[in-house]
């Protein structure tokens, strides 16, 4: 049976293009028209967690390994772009880059424990192992990170341009968050996204393919650090001050919330996942002890009634949600 | 015709057990060769010694005139032996399509970069290798499920997929692990008539495991006879049928 491509339905074929989530970063710039610096700092924080979610589905998600260094890779592009700020006094670009880079770095060390055949379990552990360790370091090597002071991160500049407002880094923070899910997006949707994945569902099938599979896994785990850690140096610009315990258990938690509320696997659902879980603890967060319940009880609901997460709901509607590891 | 693969008195020897011992034989093009023999005969350590995925402990293989043994799984089936798994090894997150397009990996170079920016260059490997898929798909008269999660499909189907997966990259040499179990009657004729067309037409040379003896006779050009790891037999299908070995250690004394 031939099936003739155009012969698809016009509303299969809008459905299914991905082209039309181009309109949200050009929605999102109208965003500041309605928000206060408060909620605007929400916004930012969001669109910090849409990378630190991002970049931690491509390895528990995609790659399906129980690598817990999330944090790591977040503190470690906080410190690293922090630093450089502080210290070297480079612009925030320039400081952003070896940022993601130092992330990527860290990733590349998780990646090695995996690569040894310590999986599952024990991965986990070692990963979570070397959260705890950077955390300790950063509270112990105080001479260069001010330990459990803080580290001031000074004014953000873009090209000469002062970020002094929420408003301004948000748009700033717009850009870069585009440009890595995109390119992220782009990954995924290639011959890479597809041997991850393979990676994850059979690897002994996976390299009779051809397929060169602890290069992918390596990749997987140094791209995740990557994206994080630029996270991280977003994060260390919007606020202010790097302190140790961001870097801890509650808020690897947090980033696993994420992207399990997302779906596994769902470029799309760790965006949604992000936003979410950034925005109904800081709605929550006026009324005392609610935070917490309602944080909670969303997570018990997703994991009841949408346990592939919040993506595979829209999926079932929009065909647009779909994870696809093929573009045409 | 010159072997295209060639064992030459390979052994695989774990702690203890004897897998497979001082087995030779030759693949050569357009040929189908059956691996038949009882359960824990050695076929699919066969397989797999060939394959990679075990190491052989004696003896040497070769491919195309050049050592394979000590390659690891995914170098061997970059230079071209391409096999499948005996339960499916599907991947059944992915699409019918994306499974394919798993398999032509190798025929699309684009690079990181390219990947990453999605440069013109990189779109179009890739459209490519997408309108290829779809052709493979259509061509085994299942390209109306070429959207679907590979786990959603009926048996009949995933087999299928999993040919077309392996077969993408038109490998040199082709090593089938039971891929009529489980099927239809209507469906295994339909792949093995693919079999024969990939022999006949394609060249390309097929080393078959299988446990339906009819189908065996039929459909394969010669068959080896494994016992307890070694090889007991080797020869026409009317040859074997009439070989005492055979009938003794595999059909049963009679």
């Amino acid at each position: 049976m031939v099936t003739d491509p155009s012969a698809r339905s016009l509303p299969t074929r809008l459905a299914a293009d991905t082209r039309l989530f181009y309109l949200l970063p050009v929605l999102a710039l109208f965003v500041p028209l309605l928000t206060n610096p408060y909620t605007q700092f929400v916004v930012n924080l969001m669109l910090v967690y849409v990378l630190v979610a991002v970049g931690f589905n491509i390895v528990i998600g995609n790659l399906g390994q129980l690598a817990f260094a999330n944090t790591a890779f977040f503190g470690i592009g906080a410190y690293a772009t922090g630093l450089l700020m502080a210290d070297a006094g480079l612009p925030f670009w320039a400081a952003l880059i070896p940022g993601g880079a130092m992330g990527a770095l860290a990733g590349f060390l998780a990646s090695v424990t995996a690569l040894r055949g310590i999986r599952l379990y024990y991965l986990a552990i070692v990963t979570l192992a070397f959260g705890e360790l950077m955390r300790w370091i950063y509270v112990h090597a105080d001479v260069i990170t001010r330990g459990t002071d803080g580290l001031p991160v000074p004014m953000a500049t873009v090209f000469g341009l002062a970020l002094d407002s929420e408003v301004k880094k948000f748009y700033v923070f717009l850009a870069i968050a585009t440009v890595v899910v995109k390119g992220t997006s782009n990954l995924l949707r290639s011959r890479v996204g597809r041997a991850i994945v393979a990676i994850k569902d059979n690897e002994f099938a996976t390299a009779s393919l051809g397929i060169p599979t602890a290069r992918y896994i390596v990749l997987a785990f140094v791209w995740s650090g990557f994206v994080v850690g630029i996270a991280g140096g977003m994060f260390a610009v919007l606020i202010g001050r790097v302190v140790p315990d961001s870097f801890g258990l509650i808020e690897l938690i947090f980033h696993f919330a994420m992207v399990m509320v997302g779906g596994f696997g769902s470029l799309a659902g760790s965006v949604l996942g992000a936003i979410v879980l950034t925005a109904v603890p800081e709605y929550f967060r006026s009324f005392p002890g609610l935070e917490e319940m309602f944080f909670g009880a969303l997570l018990v609901l997703v994991l009841l009634f949408l346990p592939k997460g919040l993506a595979s709901f829209f999926a079932r509607y929009l065909p647009l949600f779909r994870q696809r590891f093929y573009r045409e | 015709m010159a072997a295209l693969l060639e064992l030459d008195n390979v052994s695989v020897h774990f702690a203890g057990l004897k897998a497979l011992t001082g087995v030779s034989l030759q693949a050569r093009p357009g040929e189908i060769k059956a691996v038949i023999g009882p359960n824990g005969a050695g076929k699919t350590t066969l397989f797999n010694v060939i394959s990679g995925y075990v190491g052989a402990t004696g003896g040497a293989i070769t491919f195309q005139g050049q050592r394979i043994h000590g390659l690891t799984p995914h170098e061997i089936a970059a230079k071209g032996v391409r096999r499948t798994f005996q339960n499916g090894g599907l991947f059944g997150e992915m699409t019918a399509l994306e499974n394919v397009l798993t398999g032509l990996h190798s025929q699309i170079d684009s690079g990181f970069t390219g990947l990453l920016f999605g440069t013109r260059a990189a779109r179009a490997a890739e459209r490519e290798a997408v309108s290829r898929a779809r052709r493979l798909l259509d061509l085994v008269g299942i390209g109306h499920v070429a959207d679907q999660p590979a786990k959603d499909l009926s048996g009949g189907q995933q087999r299928m997929v999993e040919i077309v997966r392996t077969l993408a990259v038109d490998p040199p040499l082709l090593l089938l692990d039971e891929p009529a179990v489980g099927l239809a009657p209507p469906v295994r004729d339909r792949l093995m008539e693919i079999i024969r067309r990939l022999a006949g037409e394609e060249g390309v040379s097929i080393l078959l495991i299988e446990h339906a003896i009819d189908l065996v006779m039929k459909a394969s050009d010669v068959i080896v006879v494994l016992n307890a790891g070694q090889k007991i037999a080797e020869g026409r299908p009317e040859e074997i049928r009439r070989d005492r070995d055979v009938l003794e250690a595999y059909l049963g004394r009679g």
